[in-house]
């Protein structure tokens, strides 16, 4: 047993970490706003709070913390992207996942069990062939499977279906894997207040004071908060965000929705998605068979679920495991993605001088939360877009430089 | 499933639409300027509120525009294009 | 025995006895028994080992609502034994068991639970070394967590899907429930009842009702013919205009209601105490359902707590059933007496106001309730039947938008619902007493009604009025030691919640995401309003402030069989499928379409297509190209709606002449290719890609919609099938067809169409030349098209027309530098890219795409699409989406690569920088092995530039 442990079994009262302070009264003005207690956000201000001795933020969140897309998504951690630019930029999240209970000491439970994509047709396999080039070039470790090597993989997998949906072939990424998608927004809470952040729930932003081409401060539903710099952080309220400091965003909203199984003792180790089934299934740590897909057919601003794409999961996920019939699902939800015409994210300058960007993640958001956390930080921190940032900046759009993405995500997020 | 009422085909599952997102603008190409160019590409109405918007019924290939609430979901009205299209 | 003697048992057939084992020992039951009662029925109490203790858990509910009876069939894990029903010769076994049932290796969890707080794992488990959590402790972890398991064998079995609609679905077939179907049908409304129990009747099957009552509406229900009874059938789920799954066995019913009624009851909930989850300690409607259901004795010496004349009703069934009563146990102080309770009395049994169960202890090993304590002083019984309240079914409502209250004063759970199809009837509503329950279930139907247009009487449908519930407030009493436990499924006690709070997890989502409380199979049915209660006191809020969690879809574990049901992907075979397979082709699914990959040996994959590349450079070819998209535009617009969608000029396109079009989207990127034949002034025939059609015939009817052209699109992609007749001595193979078309080299010249007939059907027939050879293209209707491969094929054999298949074809297509859409571009490409700048109309005022290609030309081009030619004796070749490097940078793809016969080298397409696409300049390209090869760029073109042959 961890000799962590014994302090909870040995002390007479339970000792208490006060992993996330109760929410303080609002200060007249901080350095930095963070509008949006969301991984995102919260990694940003752990970043500022650390590594820029910057601790006078103020987070702040709508609802609870944490409760929007970081408590909604699937937990995939991947960096098998199409364009050198996405490779580079989610390379370096899985490489910051990897030290990531280190860095917060908390276990966010960073489980790298490799992500495989399967090929149904063979245009999907060309795509692969294209994606694992590029991941290999850039030193991630990204491959081509033939269809003996993903029975060995997933030897549970129905290889036989004849017909239009063999599986021809695989893209395994053995850098791929899942974290604990909670335990990632409040590690990062805990260090952040420990270093003077302040962290405001049921706190709703409700507007902006824009002077000349600066916001002057935040309007929020508990006061008025004057401001230094203000970061938009808030996942599929991102275009709403903005758009109240008058900043319109290339973004639709969609909802995603996922579902999950009853535990189950373990028997899939890797995660496995298709491209053409728009299906994707993992087994959490706790047993349950998380699964998902893609997006809803038409914009929403709801998180609502339907019976339809629970249906169509189903169909997905038992067309992969057929034995999956007798498994009971136990509970589906959704989230509300903020989806860009090149499936990239938004990130770096606004068109007002202090006001910065963390929009635009559409399926992808968690998976990046570390090294947006840390870039945005650093960013703000010394008024400058890093390199690895500047391909996302908000400007591609009018200047056609959009990132090529575009088609790849649709069933691994 | 929702429901969605066709103007030419009644009131019908949703699953037999396809979206085809908020009506746009139609700025004139040759006096726009390349900002406002790309703006009319990339932008697309999402305020949270009613959106007018085009949706196909995919069995009879009929398109026509929808008034539809983007958080509620709630579809206000469909009506025929030729409401806002007047054929040449 | 615990077997009751008749009249005991409405469910259980004594006449049939049934055998079945459980942990590899023998059982019998009778037919109509649950897995839970027969077991039951014969001592055994203990049915499964808990998520993280390991304690022996049993009978809870009898609903199949809690994880204490989820056990493992063979094909089948977490399935709830006291709902399913026994078999012959079913096999069951125990779930999350370290070695036995009886002597589970893991119930040392419950010793070291101490060690083991809330949320344990987020702080340790990270090292010593960065991937210890996924070498050691995860799989550790992982091998504990979980329940049931899942049999990778298990055979496939056969699930259904059905429609179904109606006026009105009621959902529960309780008092409530029934009374309200009833009263529709009555009016002449389509009713669907539904209930997931096997039979009708709720509460009147279990609790001490007159039997005449259900006698009573059963009769009548039987008699109402526009009544649909769905007995055995849950309605899982409430969806955006009343859609709703009705699952019944292995059947979805997918439901459409103009309006619902949900009947859906209560839940009763646990009181906690220490040791509250020992077997033994049931809620008073399970020692009921035992009873009235199955003949089944729940104990020998009961205590029952009681919060209200529920309980007191429970004490006397139990009594009725043989079961010493040693004490009835009210929280409550004074008030007027109860129901029961001078009935009780006169059985001699003891009541005790103001009197709580403070603890409860177990036999060896916790493996059976011994003892309660109850003011201090301990009762020794094997039975306390749980009966301190209850909370309305609220996950239905709540998906319908109903909002969750609390009503401190009765200290229950309440909902709100506004206006809408959707009605609440009986105690979801109101924890009302049986004669409310069934007028409300008839004012609900007079509501429901009135809203779908029948003339109800106003005083029918007046607002409910308000009942005064019984007092339940739900004890908890905390224990210093623990094991007072809140949810069951995931062994968490009292303490857990609070010590959440003192992290830091003050809202209830946070505390249920913290400690996992209501995550596990019951989805929080007998933890939600106890977790409200414990976060707001430690909060220092309301209850109703507090919360509870939102209730998701499904309302109870669904199968992912019953939701795929029996699905086959779809895939299409063209008219000349037949014809393939009896020339033995090797047939590849291509998208939904099956197509001859090639034709011949399987074994000589190499030779067979070298084969047919050289029979249509040397000679003539046939190929099904029926997997084209075909289109059809007439309208005196025609000609104006193509200029307006595609690059070219079309609108000026004589009559009998054929161009290739390609078209944009709005963002200039190349979206699609194909040609226009123009067959008269207001008729157009248009090819599209295969994969693109289905978007290109929506697009066009898209654009037309704001355009509002005279034109009318036909897509007649499935309707006509096409056949590509190529080679040299193509001409020679058509004019031997009996055909009134001339297809001689002036009459037919390359890029015109002509409409004839040929061997008897009618065709339309173009010349393009996809393989650089002179071609013709023939389409025909599709029901005629095998007549016309026989007629070409025959016309064919003196000159030797082979049929080619599909990889023949690319390659074919690779030496004329034809690109794929798609394959050699992608969602950015521009025709620039392509070098297709003739192919884009300069004279043209609009078409879709042009305003973009403009302004990309401006802010400039990055890239070219070129072809690469490899020496003939190349070491390393790299593969298809080989990067281009220039320094270390990635560039560019290689999009299309494969040896040509005809050229006696391996050729390919790529994007390279847009400085290297010179002839000759020499770019790098990487293998898939790591190495670099450098490579000469040239033209598209790499065989006949000058096009001589195709146009012959």
């Amino acid at each position: 047993m961890p000799l962590r442990l014994l302090k909870y079994g040995l002390s007479r009262d339970y000792p208490v970490s006060g992993d996330i302070p109760a929410t303080p009264d609002l200060k007249p003005s901080y350095d930095v706003v963070i509008v949006g207690g969301g991984g995102h956000g919260l990694a940003c201000a752990h970043h500022l709070s650390k590594y820029h001795g910057i601790s006078s933020v103020a987070v702040i969140e709508k609802g609870y913390l944490a409760g929007g897309n970081t408590a909604r998504n699937t937990t995939t951690i991947r960096s098998n992207y199409i364009t050198p630019e996405g490779i580079a930029f989610y390379k370096e999240a899985v490489e910051l996942f990897e030290g990531l209970s280190q860095e917060l000491d908390f276990n966010v439970m960073f489980s790298q069990r490799g992500q495989l994509t399967l090929a149904h047709t063979e245009a999907t396999l060309r795509s692969f062939h294209s994606r694992a080039e590029m991941g290999k070039h850039l030193g991630t470790r990204t491959e081509v499977v033939d269809q003996k090597m993903v029975e060995e993989l997933v030897p549970s997998l129905n290889m036989d279906y004849g017909g239009a949906l063999e599986i021809l072939g695989g893209l395994w990424h053995e850098d791929g894997g899942t974290a604990r998608h909670d335990a990632v927004a409040w590690g990062y809470a805990a260090q952040a207040s420990r270093r003077g952040v302040e962290i405001h729930q049921r706190t709703e932003v409700e507007g902006f004071e824009v002077v000349g081409d600066r916001v002057q401060s935040v309007k929020t539903s508990r006061g008025r908060i004057a401001c230094g710099q203000v970061l938009i952080a808030t996942g599929g309220m991102n275009y709403d965000v903005a758009l109240m400091a008058g900043v319109e965003l290339p973004i639709r909203c969609y909802p995603l929705q996922a579902m999950v199984t009853q535990p189950l003792k373990p028997w899939l180790h890797t995660l496995v998605s298709s491209v053409s089934l728009h299906t994707y299934l993992v087994q959490s740590s706790r047993g349950e068979i998380v699964i998902g897909g893609g997006s809803d057919p038409y914009q929403l601003y709801s998180t609502r679920s339907t019976l339809d794409m629970k249906e169509h999961l189903a169909e997905g996920a038992v067309h992969l495991f057929p034995f999956l019939q007798g498994v009971r699902l136990l509970r589906q939800w959704a989230g509300i993605t903020d989806m860009t015409p090149d499936y990239s994210p938004i990130m770096g300058a606004s068109p007002l001088q202090n006001l910065w960007l963390d929009c635009g993640w559409g399926t992808w958001g968690f998976k990046a939360t570390p090294v947006a956390g840390k870039r945005m930080a650093e960013t703000i921190a010394k008024g400058r877009v890093p390199d690895l940032l500047k391909p996302f900046a908000l400007e591609r759009f009018e200047t056609f430089r959009l990132l090529n993405e575009m088609g790849a995500t649709a069933a691994s997020h | 499933m929702k429901i969605l009422t066709c103007p030419m085909n009644g009131p019908r599952n949703i699953d037999e639409f396809q979206s085809f997102g908020p009506v746009r603008a139609e700025p004139d190409p040759d006096r726009t300027a390349d900002a406002d160019w790309s703006r009319h590409l990339f932008r697309a109405e999402n305020r949270k509120g009613i959106v007018v918007e085009w949706w196909r019924h995919v069995p009879s290939n009929y398109f026509f525009l929808a008034e539809r609430d983007l958080v509620t979901n709630e579809v206000l009205r469909t009506f025929d294009a030729s409401e806002r299209w007047a054929h040449p | 025995m615990n077997r009751l003697a008749e009249p005991w048992g409405n469910r259980i057939d004594r006449t049939r006895s049934v055998r079945f084992t459980f942990e590899g020992r023998n059982f019998e039951g009778f037919a109509g028994d649950s897995i839970a009662s027969a077991l039951a029925a014969s001592g055994q109490w203990v049915l499964s080992r808990s998520f993280k203790y390991h304690r022996p858990r049993g009978i809870l509910s009898m609903t199949g609502a809690d994880a204490n009876t989820l056990v493992q069939l063979p094909f089948e894990p977490n399935v709830a034994a006291d709902r399913t029903p026994i078999s012959e010769g079913l096999s069951v076994s125990a779930q999350n068991v370290n070695g036995t049932l009886e002597r589970d290796r893991d119930a040392i969890m419950d010793r070291l639970g101490r060690f083991l707080p809330v949320g344990f794992y987020y702080r340790t488990f990270m090292g010593p070394r960065r991937d210890s959590w996924l070498k050691f402790w995860e799989p550790m972890i992982r091998r504990k967590a979980g329940l049931g398991v899942v049999d990778t064998t298990a055979p496939r079995r056969h699930f259904d899907k059905t429609h179904l609609h109606c006026d009105i679905l009621v959902v529960g077939a309780g008092p409530a429930g029934l009374n309200a179907a009833i009263a529709a049908a009555e009016a002449g409304a389509d009713v669907v009842l539904c209930d997931e129990n096997p039979e009708i009747g709720g509460s009147l099957t279990y609790g001490r009702h007159d039997p005449a009552l259900l006698a009573d509406l059963s009769s009548k229900l039987e008699a109402l013919p526009n009544l649909r009874l769905l007995t055995g059938t849950v309605c899982n789920g409430w969806y955006e205009d009343n859609w709703l799954p009705l699952i019944q066995g292995n059947r979805l019913f997918r439901t459409r209601a103009r309006a619902v009624i949900l009947a859906t009851g209560s839940i009763e909930q646990p009181a906690i105490f220490r040791n509250n989850d020992l077997p033994g300690i049931m809620l008073g409607g399970a020692a009921q359902r035992l009873i009235r259901h199955y003949a089944v004795r729940p104990g020998q010496m009961a205590v029952v707590l009681a919060t209200g004349d529920e309980g007191y009703g429970v004490a006397l069934d139990l009594v009725e059933a043989g079961v010493s009563v040693a004490l009835v146990a009210d929280p409550r102080s004074g008030g007027e007496p109860g129901l029961f309770e001078a009935e009780l009395h006169g059985k001699g049994v003891a009541i005790r106001k103001a009197a709580t169960i403070e603890a409860a202890e177990g036999t060896a090993g916790n493996r059976h309730l011994a003892r309660v304590r109850v003011g201090g002083r301990w009762i020794a019984c094997d039975l306390l039947a749980v009966s301190a309240g209850e909370v309305p079914a609220w996950q239905l409502p709540c998906q319908a938008g109903a909002k969750v209250g609390y009503d401190a004063a009765v200290g229950t759970m309440t909902l709100s619902l506004p206006p809408s199809p959707v009605h609440l009837a009986g105690s979801v509503a109101a924890d009302g007493h049986l004669q409310d329950a069934m007028a409300d279930g008839r004012r609900a139907a007079a509501a429901a009604l009135s809203r779908l247009g029948h003339a109800v009487a106003e005083d029918r449908i007046l607002p409910r009025p308000a009942v005064a519930g019984p007092i339940h407030v739900l004890p908890i009493v905390p224990h210093q030691k623990g094991r007072d436990f809140v949810d069951f499924d995931e062994d968490l006690q009292v303490k857990d919640l609070q010590n959440a709070v003192k992290e830091g997890y003050r809202e209830i989502e946070l505390v249920k995401r913290f400690t996992t409380v209501g995550m596990g199979p019951s989805q929080g049915r007998h933890s939600a309003l106890a977790t409200s209660r414990i976060v707001a006191e430690a909060t220092n809020r309301t209850v109703a402030e507090v919360g509870v969690t939102t209730a998701r879809p499904p309302v109870g574990p669904e199968t992912l069989g019953v939701l795929a049901g029996h699905h086959e992907p779809l895939e299409r075979r063209t008219a000349l499928h037949a014809r393939h397979l009896a020339l033995n082709a090797m047939m590849k699914p291509v998208g939904a379409w099956w197509r001859p990959y090639f034709y011949g040996d399987a074994g000589a994959a190499e030779k067979m297509i070298r084969d047919e590349i050289t029979t249509v450079r040397q000679g003539v070819g046939l190929l099904d190209v029926s997997t084209l998209g075909k289109l059809e535009l007439r309208g005196p617009d025609a000609g104006e709606f193509l200029d307006r969608l595609y690059t070219m000029a079309h609108a000026n396109q004589p009559v009998g002449r054929v161009r290739y079009c390609l078209m944009l989207n709005e963002m200039g990127s190349v979206v699609d290719d194909g040609v226009a034949y123009r067959m008269a002034d207001d008729r157009f025939y248009v090819t599209a890609t295969t994969g693109a059609v289905a978007r290109v015939y929506a697009d066009m009817l898209f654009w037309n919609a704001q355009w509002r052209l005279r034109v009318d699109v036909l897509n007649l992609s499935g309707a006509f099938s096409g056949l590509n007749v190529t080679g040299p001595k193509a001409r020679a193979v058509l004019e031997a067809l009996d055909s009134d078309i001339d297809f001689g080299r002036e009459a037919f010249p390359y890029l015109s169409g002509r409409e004839g007939v040929a061997a008897g059907v009618p065709v339309r027939v173009m010349r393009i030349g996809f393989t650089g050879e002179l071609s013709y293209e023939l389409h025909c209707p599709s029901s005629l098209a095998p007549a016309l491969w026989d007629a070409v094929t025959i016309a064919g054999e003196p000159h030797g027309l082979k049929p080619y298949g599909l990889e023949a074809s690319r390659i074919l297509r690779l030496e004329k530098g034809h690109i794929l859409i798609g394959q050699d571009t992608d969602a950015i490409t521009t025709p620039d890219e392509l070098g297709f700048g003739w192919a884009v109309s300069k004279k043209k005022p609009f078409f879709v795409g042009k305003r973009s290609i403009e302004m990309r030309a401006r802010l400039g081009q990055s890239r070219q699409l070129v072809g690469l030619r490899f020496p003939a004796d190349a070491r390393d070749l790299p593969g298809e989406s080989c990067l281009v490097l220039r320094g270390n940078h990635p560039v560019g793809q290689v999009t299309s690569i494969g040896f040509s016969p005809t050229l006696g080298c391996t050729i390919g397409l790529a994007y390279v920088h847009k400085d290297d696409a010179v002839e000759g300049r020499l770019v790098t390209v990487k293998c898939r092995n790591g190495n670099l090869v450098e490579v000469p760029v040239v033209g598209h073109a790499f065989f006949d530039p000058a096009n001589a042959r195709q146009e012959m």
